[in-house]
């Protein structure tokens, strides 16, 4: 059993830590006060091959597989999560294509998702107790040549400046678990982004509800089977849980290496910080979580990319981030005391970032019964 | 308006019940419909301070004969959860005024105490100013200075992360009358805001409890008369020490009210986001908030019985630090839990300013790991033999 | 057209090296290894003047076995096939054991229009690998090169030399040294890491180079390694005032010997 990545996949983390250091750490501070969209690092993100990293090399991905695509992650948030928030749901959505599209739609969209011309995401949750139930819930009512929508997806990643978006809908009102998969043009106009959304962090990655009034899509939207949404839902968010505890392990790991540093320099009661076991019990107990996190992270993008059965591992590392990731930056903050709350230093950023990646949204199952049910 | 929660609470007295009913509302109407813009702009909330005037409750701990409200230590705590509630940038303000009034009541004369506390009751915001940029836990290594110079002493250095400062009208500074000594060294001295060579420095952009003011203190030759002296040269820091014991509880008020706060917006929320029995929000999610609240509540007796120490004249400063580490470390823990457990609407709502507000609580007011030092210290001294349960004397 | 052979050096990344605290000495038991600075420079230029005007870029190493670690790292970065020799010889092989080795596998491969070398490597910095090659191997050399151009046969390389600079052309087969500044290495897009695995990589055998044995033997032996700690005074003035401190400071540091 090899937990070190292999040659190849340690080329490609080393070029996501170069890119990262040459186009993220320019822009940290201005995208977090501006929550401006990045469309030129995006860019440069297509033109490095990272959008297509994770794809197969029919549609013309790179095919690197899940651990790199986990490492690359990773790096990138080491610098600056937000980009690897976009970066992460476009994923999905161009994965979600590629692996259940027609021929038809995998050539309309999966060049130019690769190619960064065209932003992709996800709109699976929703305001309402779960996907299909709720006033709010998005309906699809059969009609002539297609279906109509009607409801609102809520804090979709990336609305706004997604040209498609991989939509999931209740086909059938007496069965909230009849779901149904949809691609779905942004420029179709009875489609409305919300207002956007203020986070407490991530910032530069838009969110905002995405309310459908009435919109029409044709017959060929329809992205894999009518009512054969469930595993569309449940395999591509277990692979986005993959990338967002990469992001988490990502900022983790910046936390701890930057509180560390601090630790060396500060000096209080005649001595470095770091030489006090407070300090070394907070830089350890992070610097431990951080680690396990990863290589159960790790474990699991491997199953992912033989092609075994992953999601209960997956959940098991968003389970473990869900409860301790935020911890890791409580500490670190920790470490540098009032200049660990001051914003003219990096960590509260991260502190803020971090909080986002480990969200249990929806559908509202929580990862510990999927990790029951696969060891029951 | 948020839905009614059910909480246990410790036993009040009908005029503490009467105050904390007061406080709701005060905090209902005025703090919590702007406590997010102030937020978000990071301006301080000078309203506030004009609209609690009438109340006089940034008086609360001035006592009664120099015109305050000389609330008991429960009251204050049960005001300042209220306040922390609302919104913990306020509640620190109001939390934090107290400090430099207590200095003062620990060792000043009747005569400093008069000139202090009828700034305050006048409206006005006092500041406690002993952190700076090399003395942070470590307050022996103060470099401010005093020097005695007739009758005056002349103040020489700066301050750091100091709460109010921008906006108080008296402090006390802690400054070194001999270097050479080290914590023996320091005195405290009452410092008006007019004093020459006194200015403000930079305001500091936090994480959390943003409209609160924290700022740098500049002290170029500023002379002040020797009857600003509070006790004796070299009693600075038992006066400082002293000052944190009874300000700590305080603080770790407006934590539990951040911590409160949290878990009733979750419940809220999952009551709106699962209305009808058929979908139930399921276990796992209502055992987690159950978790919040015992915490809480674990938080908040353990608050009241330190308090009730305080007002019955006991010794209370081992159970200071552990009010307020665990406090802090709850409010953290929950407010953390709360916008994990919320999920995307727990990190676009106030939920998550409670918990980028909470992560101060652990900091200010001496860390927690510095608290763990003291608790430490207190449990693991040879004592004299007394079963578990009986407190020293 | 022109063909570039590029001599790179796979180093310690400096930064993973910890210094022991007790005896100074290096622990690199973490250290990561990576392509010297300047040779990803020389490794870029010429790449760069490879997509511009056509030709090959084949890249050589010499090294202990961890050599092997190197190769995919440089096929993605622009050659078209890597040379490696890895031997153990390498781990004392100092500057002339270098130069012997290179040359050897220089002759053996065959003519180059141009040989580049960084100017000198991420860790010992000796600045010689180029000009003992172009001796050896009867070739002109220059050196600091801050800008480069081929045009035909001819080479035109601007040497940055501290206080000035100095054009120099040269007709025909040269060896070159390049400087940091000459070019920005661009990051190894997806594609060139995953196609680095179709390109070629060949051992040479530093037994089949026909070197005598002392042409194996380092004349430049290192006594010792130690790490550098600045070590801190820790002299904190508290005198009265600002005025007096000062004065203060600048007594000591007359006394350290700086005016």
């Amino acid at each position: 059993m090899n937990f070190q990545l292999n040659e190849d996949q340690q080329l490609i983390e080393q070029s996501a830590r170069d890119f990262a250091q040459e186009f993220l750490n320019p822009i940290i501070a201005r995208l977090d006060q501006t929550g401006e969209f990045p469309k030129e690092v995006v860019k440069e993100l297509a033109d490095h091959d990272f959008l297509g990293l994770h794809l197969p090399a029919d549609v013309g991905g790179a095919n690197a597989g899940w651990v790199s695509y986990v490492a690359v992650i990773e790096s990138l948030s080491r610098s600056c999560a937000a980009v690897a928030s976009i970066m992460n749901n476009h994923a999905m959505a161009s994965y979600a294509i590629s692996y259940w599209g027609s021929a038809a739609q995998r050539n309309r969209y999966v060049p130019a998702l690769i190619k960064g011309d065209l932003i992709g995401a996800l709109a699976i949750c929703e305001h309402g107790p779960a996907p299909g139930i709720g006033p709010d819930a998005l309906v699809a009512t059969k009609t002539e040549g297609g279906y109509v929508l009607k409801g609102t997806k809520a804090y979709v990643r990336n609305a706004g400046v997604a040209g498609v978006y991989v939509v999931s809908a209740v086909t059938d009102a007496h069965d909230p678990n009849a779901l149904t998969a949809f691609i779905v043009d942004s420029n179709v106009a009875a489609i409305k982004v919300g207002e956007p959304i203020t986070t407490m962090g991530l910032h530069g990655c838009p969110v905002a509800d995405l309310v459908f009034d009435n919109a029409t899509v044709p017959e060929a939207a329809i992205l894999g089977t009518v009512k054969g949404a469930g595993e569309i839902v449940r395999r591509t968010l277990a692979l986005a849980s993959l990338g967002e505890a990469a992001q988490t392990v990502g900022i983790g790991q910046a936390g701890v290496e930057h509180a560390a540093a601090y630790a060396k320099e500060r000096v209080q009661f005649g001595q470095p910080i770091g030489k006090f076991q407070a300090v070394q019990a907070l830089l350890a107990e992070s610097a431990t979580d951080c680690h396990l996190a990863r290589l159960g992270l790790r474990y699991a993008a491997q199953l992912a990319e033989d092609g075994q059965p992953f999601e209960a591992e997956a959940a098991m590392v968003k389970s473990f981030l869900a409860r301790l990731g935020s911890k890791i930056l409580v500490d670190t903050c920790q470490v540098e005391g009032g200049m660990g709350y001051s914003e003219a230093m990096p960590l509260p950023r991260m502190f803020r970032d971090i909080a986002g990646t480990t969200l249990l949204d929806a559908p509202a199952d929580f990862p510990e019964q999927l990790i029951a049910a696969s060891i029951a | 308006m948020l839905a009614k929660v059910k909480r246990f609470m410790s036993i009040l007295t009908a005029e503490q019940q009467e105050i904390k009913k007061a406080t709701k509302e005060f905090v209902a109407k005025y703090v919590i419909p702007h406590a997010a813009e102030y937020d978000r702009t990071g301006e301080f909330h000078q309203y506030i301070v004009e609209a609690a005037k009438e109340s006089k409750i940034f008086s609360m701990c001035v006592p009664k004969q120099y015109g305050g409200l000389g609330y008991d230590a429960l009251t204050q705590a049960v005001v300042l959860e209220e306040w922390g509630y609302g919104c913990a940038a306020m509640g620190t303000t109001l939390g934090v005024s107290p400090m430099g009034q207590y200095s003062v009541l620990i060792a000043g004369t009747e005569e400093q105490q008069k000139r202090y506390f009828e700034r305050i009751v006048k409206g006005g915001l006092s500041s406690f100013a002993l952190t700076e940029p090399g003395a942070g836990s470590d307050v022996a290594a103060g470099r401010t200075t005093a020097v005695r110079s007739g009758d005056d002493y002349v103040l020489n250095g700066s301050k750091c992360f100091i709460t109010n400062g921008g906006y108080a009208s008296i402090y006390v500074i802690y400054a070194k009358t001999d270097p050479s000594k080290g914590a023996k060294g320091i005195s405290a001295f009452i410092v008006e805001r007019e004093r020459p060579g006194f200015t403000i420095g930079a305001a500091d952009h936090k994480l959390g409890v943003r409209s609160s003011n924290t700022v740098e203190l500049l002290l170029k030759d500023v002379h002040v008369p020797a009857a600003n002296l509070l006790g004796k040269e070299g009693d600075g820091m038992k006066i400082a020490m002293k000052t944190l014991e009874m300000s700590r509880p305080g603080i770790a008020a407006v934590a539990l009210g951040v911590a409160q706060r949290a878990l009733d917006e979750c419940v809220n929320h999952t009551r709106k986001r699962f209305p009808d029995r058929k979908f139930p929000p399921g276990q796992m999610l209502e055992f987690r908030l159950v978790d919040m609240q015992l915490q809480v509540e674990a938080a908040r007796e353990g608050l009241h019985y330190t308090m009730s120490l305080r007002d019955a004249g006991q010794p209370y400063s081992e159970e200071s630090a552990i009010a307020k580490t665990f406090c802090g470390d709850v409010a953290m823990a929950v407010t953390t839990q709360a916008v994990s457990l919320m999920g995307s609407y727990g990190y676009t709502s106030v939920i998550s300013k409670c918990m980028r507000d909470a992560k101060i609580m652990q900091i200010y007011e001496g860390t927690n790991q510095i608290q763990r030092l003291v608790i430490s210290r207190a449990l693991l001294s040879p004592a004299p033999s007394k079963p578990a349960g009986q407190k020293a004397a | 057209m022109p063909k570039c052979l590029v001599c790179y050096k796979w180093t310690l990344d400096e930064k993973d090296i910890k210094i022991k605290p007790e005896d100074l000495s290096l622990d690199v038991t973490r250290a990561k290894g990576k392509i010297s600075d300047f040779d990803r420079n020389a490794i870029e230029e010429a790449t760069l003047l490879v997509e511009h005007q056509g030709g090959a870029v084949d890249a050589l190493t010499y090294g202990t076995t961890a050599v092997k670690q190197s190769l995919k790292d440089v096929l993605s970065r622009g050659p078209g096939r890597v040379y490696w020799i890895g031997d153990n010889s390498a781990a004392k092989a100092d500057a002339y054991v270098t130069a012997n080795v290179l040359a050897a596998a220089i002759q053996k491969l065959g003519t180059y229009d141009l040989i580049l070398c960084g100017e000198g490597s991420s860790d010992s910095f000796n600045q010689q690998t180029a000009p003992r090659l172009a001796a050896l191997l009867g070739l002109p050399c220059v050196s600091f090169v801050l800008k480069l151009s081929v045009e035909g046969g001819t080479v035109k390389a601007t040497r940055g030399l501290g206080d000035c600079t100095e054009v120099a052309t040269v007709k025909g087969p040269v060896v070159l040294s390049v400087l940091g500044q000459i070019n920005h290495p661009r990051i190894p897009s997806l594609k060139q890491v995953l196609g680095a695995n179709k390109k070629p990589k060949q051992e040479i055998k530093i037994g089949d180079l026909g070197l005598a044995a002392d042409k194996l033997q380092p004349r430049a032996v290192p006594k010792f390694e130690r790490g550098f700690v600045t070590k801190r005074k820790n002299i904190i003035f508290k005198e009265a005032n600002a005025a007096a401190n000062v004065a203060k400071l600048e007594a000591g540091l007359a006394t350290e010997g700086l005016q």
